[in-house]
C-alpha cells in the first residue's frame, strides 16, 4: 500500500469487468461513459446489455465533462468513516449534457451547500484517491 | 380481473410488541407474532403447513445477519413452533413482503398447502443505520459509496428535492402529511409513536438528515414482527375472522438504473406496477375506500398517489394538503400511521392495516363500509409490490 492509499478513508471503488474502462479513463483524467453503437445512447452505470435496445456491443466514449445539477441532497447525518468529518456535504445527481437523464452520482465541490441549485452548470474535475483510482467530481462551470 | 383474484385470503393477523433496541432476541418477537396470527385465525399452530418469510436484514451497511438476532428464517420458525413434520410448502423471498404474500396466496389457492404463515421480523441494528465504513466498494456501490451516497435517506431525499423543484411543493406541504399521519397514529395503540403527537413546527424544526429530508421524513426503526395467516377462499369463509380476500396483486421488476439516482424511475416503475395491479383486480383508483401506501420515506406517498392514478402527476402534495386523505376525506390514507407512525416493519404495517380496514377490525380509525383497500410496498422500482384486499371474494 502506498502512502497515498494509507491516507484514504473513503470506500475505494473496485473496478470489475463492466466498469474497468470507466475507472481506467478516470485515472487519466478523462470522463468516459459506456455507449451503445446500435441505438447511440449512453449508459451509466455500465451494463452487460443495453437497457434501451438490448444490444450487446457496447464501448466507452469520452464525453465533454459538462453537466448540470439534476437534483441533490445536503447530507448532515452520515456516520460513515470519511464523510462524517466533512459534513455538511453535497451529493449531486449529475446530468451530463450529452443525453437527457444520463445521470451519475458525484459530490458538488468548490461551492457551499447553500449555493447549489437544480440546473446549475457544472464541469468535471477529478479527486485522486489512490495511485489507480481517481473519482470524477463536479464543480461550478464558471469557477 | 385475473384468475388468481379472490382465490385466497388473509384470515389471521398477529403483532409482536414493537420496541427499540430490545434486549430480547428477534426470534422471540417472531414467535410472538406468529402465535398471535394463528390464534387470531382460530387455528392451532399444528394446523400450519406452509411458511414464508423475507429473511433479509432491514438495513444497509455494517450490520449483522445472525439467526434469531437479526433475522428469523424458515428453519428457525419451524424449530420454534415444533413443525418439523408438518410443513408441506415454504419459501424465503429476499425483497419485500408482497412477493411472499403472493406466493403464499398461490400456495393455499392451489392446494400446495392449507394454511400458510407469513412473517416479517425486523430489528434496529446495533450501532447505526447506513454505516458504510468499508475499505472497498464493489458492484453498484462503487458509483455511490465513495461519494457518501450510502444512506437510504440520502437516496430518497434527492427525489423530494426534484419534486419540490418541478412541482412547486414545499416542506410545509410535506409537514401536512406527516402531521396528519401522526394524528392517525394516535388511534393505533400498537404504534411506536402512539402517545407522541407531532406538530407542523416539530416537523419544520427537526434535525435535517439529508436535506430536504428531516428526521420525520424517515420511518421509525423498531424491533418487531408482524405475521399473517393465509387460506384458500373456500376455507377462509369458515374461520374465526372475516377474510380479507386478495383480489389484486402486482410486483414490479422496474430497474432502478444506477440505484436511486434518477427519481423518475420510481414514478415510471410505480405506474407500470399500477397497470398490472388494477388489471388483476378489475378495479381502479375510484374503487378504493382506504389506501395504505408505502411510507418508509415520506416522498413515497407522492410517488404512489400519482403513479397509481389517484391524482395526476405533480398533484399529490396539494391533494394531501387539501385534507382529502384525512380519516374523513375522500381517500383516507395510512390510517394506522404505517411506517412513519407505527414502525419500520418493511411493508407489513401497510398490509396489516389494509386487512384490518377491509374486515372492519380497525377500531377507532375504522372507515365505515370499506369494501376495497390497497397496500403498496417499496419505492416503485425493483422489488416493489402491491395488493388489493376486498370484503367479498370477487371484485
Amino acid at each position: 500500500m502506498s502512502a497515498n492509499e494509507a491516507a484514504v478513508t473513503k470506500p475505494i471503488p473496485v473496478p470489475d469487468e463492466l466498469t474497468a474502462p470507466f475507472w481506467e479513463a478516470a485515472n487519466r483524467g478523462v470522463l468516459a461513459i459506456q455507449h451503445c453503437a446500435a441505438c447511440e445512447r449512453y449508459i451509466h452505470p455500465p451494463e452487460a446489455v443495453c437497457p434501451y435496445c438490448q444490444a450487446q456491443e457496447l464501448s466507452f466514449r469520452q464525453v465533454s465533462g459538462r453537466a448540470r445539477v439534476y437534483t441533490h441532497t445536503v447530507v448532515r447525518d452520515n456516520i460513515t468513516r470519511g464523510f462524517a468529518e466533512g459534513e455538511p456535504y453535497v451529493i449531486g445527481i449529475i446530468e451530463l449534457v450529452e443525453q437527457e437523464r444520463l445521470v451519475l452520482v458525484a459530490n458538488v465541490v468548490g461551492v457551499t451547500p447553500e449555493e447549489v441549485e437544480i440546473g446549475m452548470p457544472l464541469r468535471v474535475t477529478f479527486e485522486r484517491l489512490t495511485d489507480d483510482i481517481a473519482l470524477p467530481q463536479f464543480e461550478p462551470e464558471e469557477a | 380481473m385475473d384468475e388468481f383474484s379472490g382465490r385466497s385470503a388473509i384470515v389471521g393477523l398477529g403483532y409482536s410488541k414493537l420496541e427499540r433496541r430490545s434486549p430480547r432476541p428477534l426470534a422471540h418477537f417472531a414467535r410472538e407474532a406468529a402465535e398471535a396470527a394463528v390464534a387470531d385465525a382460530g387455528l392451532k399452530v399444528e394446523d400450519i403447513d406452509g411458511l414464508g418469510t423475507i429473511p433479509n436484514i432491514a438495513a444497509y451497511g455494517n450490520t449483522g445477519d445472525l439467526e434469531g438476532i437479526d433475522i428469523v428464517t424458515v428453519p428457525n420458525m419451524v424449530q420454534m413452533l415444533g413443525l418439523e413434520h408438518d410443513i408441506r410448502w415454504h419459501v424465503q423471498t429476499p425483497g419485500l413482503c408482497p412477493d411472499t404474500i403472493m406466493a403464499a396466496g398461490a400456495a393455499v389457492a392451489s392446494g400446495a398447502c392449507t394454511y400458510a404463515l407469513v412473517w416479517r421480523a425486523v430489528n434496529v441494528p446495533k450501532g447505526r443505520y447506513s454505516d458504510f465504513s468499508r475499505e472497498k466498494a464493489y458492484g453498484g456501490n462503487q458509483f455511490r459509496a465513495p461519494y457518501g451516497f450510502n444512506m437510504p435517506a440520502a437516496w430518497q431525499s434527492v427525489a423530494l428535492r426534484k419534486y419540490m423543484h418541478d412541482h412547486g411543493s414545499t416542506r410545509e406541504d410535506m409537514a401536512a402529511f406527516v402531521v396528519q399521519n401522526r394524528e392517525n397514529t394516535q388511534l393505533n395503540p400498537k404504534a411506536y409513536w402512539h402517545g407522541t403527537p407531532l406538530t407542523v413546527e416539530d416537523y419544520l424544526e427537526a434535525p435535517m438528515v439529508a436535506d430536504p429530508f428531516c428526521l420525520y421524513d424517515c420511518d421509525i426503526p423498531v424491533d418487531g414482527c408482524v405475521a399473517v395467516v393465509l387460506a384458500s377462499a373456500e376455507r377462509a369463509r369458515d374461520l374465526r375472522q372475516p377474510p380479507a380476500y386478495i383480489t389484486g396483486h402486482a410486483q414490479t421488476t422496474w430497474p432502478t438504473r444506477g440505484g436511486f439516482t434518477d427519481s423518475e424511475n420510481m414514478w415510471e416503475g410505480g405506474a407500470a406496477m399500477g397497470e398490472k395491479l388494477w388489471a388483476s383486480a378489475g378495479l381502479g383508483p375510484d374503487d378504493i375506500d382506504v389506501a395504505m401506501l408505502y411510507d418508509g420515506f415520506s416522498i413515497f406517498l407522492y410517488v404512489w398517489l400519482e403513479a397509481l392514478g389517484f391524482v395526476g402527476r405533480g398533484e399529490a402534495a396539494s391533494y394531501i394538503a387539501s385534507g382529502a386523505t384525512a380519516l374523513d376525506g375522500e381517500l383516507p390514507l395510512n390510517t394506522s400511521g404505517c411506517s412513519l407512525g407505527e414502525g419500520r416493519l418493511h411493508g407489513m404495517a401497510q398490509i396489516s392495516e389494509a386487512v384490518l380496514q377491509v374486515t372492519g377490525r380497525a377500531g377507532a380509525r375504522q372507515i365505515e363500509g370499506a369494501a376495497h383497500t390497497i397496500a403498496t410496498v417499496g419505492a416503485g422500482t425493483l422489488a416493489s409490490g402491491g395488493l388489493i384486499f376486498s370484503r367479498e371474494a370477487r371484485a
